[in-house]
């Protein structure tokens, strides 16, 4: 055996070696589960009753399924108005760290407390805010002078409620991602836009947001995914009330799997992933779109 | 000799973690109990634990569950569903058992009731007749049992002059009417009757009393359930008009009341009335309470023409169909469930035995002076049906009695749409 030989098979040894973890993790937690939870959609799979094939009833049941509907229009209604809130604000966030000032540590660390606090306690934090009896809301509400307000009592107030709690969450996460891109961004360019005499505005529009497109679409995917499938905040502040008015579709399979109904449980997951999948390929052509006009 | 070099080990090293992460089920004589809830009932588990060890020699392991009901489910749902050997004992809410029998998941126990001597009888008979019996076999014990109760200010009755908390729920409005307007001069806070409202499954046990003490409640006839009724009407109008017409519960009734929520109002002085389980009293009676010595206990008021009626809740303990260990198993769950566990249970952490003759006790009445009141609680306790696709029938209830408590939906229209969606669900999850 030349030595070369022995070379190539031991870097073929090394590769599949550095590779083989991360494949088998694919594999093993992605792949089989997301395969294996198109299978149960498929199956009558009850715990308390016989598992049979049920082909695609359980999707034809979605179609009469009230709560079904509820689901996803708040689900639609609350990807629609807190993923464009998310990024406007943490395209603020992220300007106001780029800004070079001694404070700047200091002010990267406070904004990114909110992101670092676990979505549950972020749903305890504000549950107590919006508490009718001693919440912070209503205190400053009798402060100005009026009566106590139910901010979680109606579909409306409850809506807004979350979408406020989880923009204060997550505008840290889109600032970073975008922050990153700033930083790519040449000062040169800047400082010739200065020489020329563009105003800051003009610049913001002319060079920031042009070249930092791919990296909003990369915001706005991871964004998009996760308000799809937000969980853990509505469990905490409203788990779905009032009236199942803010039940989310993964608070909904949720309640399907511990019940015990995993084929419509199942059915429910697909039913996610399946807008997940959409709406990414949707983002991404978008992005795809305005960089060939650009 | 390539696996031998550093970088060969570096590579072994997640594979040597995956090994020692799939280790397998534990095969000695060791019983693995599942159990949750507040720190204090954790506490009390591992003494009783250790206890078990000494009295029977038998090791008794737990595994701590969240505090969480849902995720105390889903955690047993996980393993069961698996077929896993461990727990081999878990501790279930009366909600779930039906499910987990109707899976048959859950050992038949009268076999072992009767090696180990332990009569059915030492329970309170209706909660085992209803709760723990699925398709005539004995399939859950009680280990602590629940019921709705009446909390009341003795002291603000006094104040009043009333003799007594009230009977029926026309007393306790206006009762409470007369009352919270006084009070409201001094404490803007002051409210006047508490209850779980919020989405989830308290809000239907609180529904049960209303409607039981009204006659009705949901009865399942041919196995199609029956909800829309002139009695449950009545009901579930009563309870909006209580937030919304009386304003004797707080808007937030709706939104974020469950039991502790309305512990703490009720705690801290802000109500007159309370509805809650037994595990209140302690915490109200502690030294730091404001409300102790202050509070009373009662069986919780009914309309003209019916009677009281309590939900029963509380947790029993089922023995796995799949653990590999059930003699010992049982041997625990005996231990578990014998007089002096259960005595400290009601003495140590205020819970209530399922066992009859624990409240005939001398510490027992000691620590609970409504005693009595408890034994006709259990008594009269009303179930909620007991099958298997139960959670759903429930999370429809709660969406249109949340629905209507928040004033978002007609009386009439949550009663038609309530209904239409319960058959649908009984006829889902019915065997074909």
């Amino acid at each position: 055996m030349s030595k070369k030989q022995r070379n190539i098979s031991s870097d073929f040894l090394w590769i599949a070696g550095f590779l083989f973890p991360g494949i088998a993790f694919l594999v093993i937690f992605i792949l089989i589960p997301v395969f294996g939870t198109l299978f149960t959609s498929l199956i009558s799979d009850i715990t308390f009753m016989k598992r049979q094939w049920a082909g695609l009833d359980n999707y034809i049941r979605l179609f009469n399924d009230s709560a079904f509907r509820q689901s996803l229009g708040f689900t639609i209604l609350f990807i629609l108005v807190s993923v464009p809130l998310e990024t406007v604000s943490g395209m603020g966030l992220a300007l106001l760290m780029h800004v070079k000032s001694p404070f700047r540590g200091v002010i990267r660390a406070i904004i990114l407390i909110p992101w670092a606090i676990p979505a549950a306690v972020t749903g305890r934090i504000w549950e107590v805010i919006y508490n009718v009896n001693y919440g912070l809301a209503n205190y400053l509400v009798s402060m100005a002078g009026f009566d106590p307000v139910n901010w979680l009592g109606t579909a409306s107030g409850a809506f807004i409620a979350i979408v406020l709690a989880d923009l204060w969450k997550t505008m840290p996460f889109v600032a970073i991602i975008l922050l990153a891109g700033l930083s790519s961004i040449p000062e040169t360019l800047y400082q010739q836009a200065r020489i020329d005499g563009a105003s800051f505005v003009k610049r913001f529009f002319s060079i920031t947001l042009p070249l930092l497109r791919p990296v909003i679409v990369v915001a706005l995917l991871f964004r998009t995914i996760d308000a799809l499938r937000i969980f853990d905040l509505i469990y905490i502040l409203t788990s779905g009330g009032p009236g199942g008015s803010t039940t989310s579709l993964s608070l909904l399979g949720y309640k399907y799997f511990i019940g015990g109904d995993y084929g419509y449980g199942s059915t429910l997951s697909v039913v996610i992933f399946l807008c997940a999948f959409l709406l990414s390929l949707v983002v991404i052509r978008l992005g795809q779109f305005s960089r060939e006009v650009s | 000799m390539f696996l031998l070099s550093k970088r060969g080990l570096l590579l072994l090293l997640p594979v040597l973690m995956l090994i020692i992460s799939c280790g397998g089920d534990l095969n000695d004589n060791t019983v693995v109990l599942a159990v949750g809830g507040a720190p204090s009932e954790i506490d009390f588990w591992e003494k009783t634990a250790s206890e078990c060890e000494e009295k029977t020699g038998i090791k008794l392991q737990l595994i701590r569950q969240p505090t969480d009901t849902d995720q105390r489910r889903q955690n047993l749902v996980t393993s069961l569903r698996a077929r896993k050997s461990t727990p081999d004992i878990f501790l279930m809410d009366v909600a779930w058992i039906a499910q987990f029998a109707a899976s048959e998941w859950l050992e038949p126990l009268e076999p072992y009731m009767k090696k180990h001597n332990l009569p059915v009888e030492s329970f309170f008979e209706p909660v085992v007749r209803q709760a723990d019996t699925y398709n005539d076999k004995l399939i859950a014990l009680p280990v602590y049992v629940d019921g709705g109760l009446l909390y009341y200010r003795k002291d603000l009755l006094q104040k009043y002059g009333y003799s007594g908390p009230p009977a029926t729920w026309d007393e306790l409005v206006s009762c409470a009417l007369k009352i919270t307007e006084e009070e409201r001069k001094k404490n803007r806070n002051f409210t006047g009757f508490v209850w779980q409202g919020a989405q989830y499954e308290g809000l239907v046990c609180n529904f049960l009393e209303f409607a039981s003490s009204n006659n009705g409640g949901i009865v399942l006839s041919e196995s199609q359930p029956v909800f829309d009724t002139e009695q449950n009407r009545k009901a579930v109008k009563f309870m909006r008009d209580l937030i919304h017409t009386h304003k004797l519960s707080p808007s937030n009734t709706y939104t974020n009341m469950k039991e502790e929520e309305v512990r703490l109002v009720f705690q801290n002085g802000n109500a007159l009335f309370e509805r809650n389980w037994p595990y209140a009293w302690k915490i109200h009676q502690a030294s730091d309470s404001p409300v102790k010595n202050k509070t009373g206990v009662s069986l919780l008021p009914h309309f003209e023409g019916g009677k009281p009626a309590a939900a029963l809740g509380g947790w029993h303990i089922g023995l796995s169909r799949f653990s590999k260990n059930k003699e010992n198993a049982f041997t625990c769950i005996d231990y578990i469930l014998s007089s002096e566990v259960q005595t400290e249970f009601v003495t140590s952490l205020g819970w209530n035995s399922g066992r009859v003759d624990i409240y005939d006790n001398v510490e027992v009445q000691k620590t609970i002076p409504h005693a009595e009141i408890l034994k006709n609680v259990f008594r009269h306790a009303v179930t909620r049906p007991l099958v298997p696709h139960y959670s759903y029938m429930s999370s429809v209830l709660q969406r249109y009695l949340n629905a209507v408590m928040a004033g978002r939906m007609e009386l009439d229209k949550a009663f038609t749409e309530c209904e239409s969606e319960l058959g649908k669900i009984v006829s889902q999850y019915s065997n074909q």
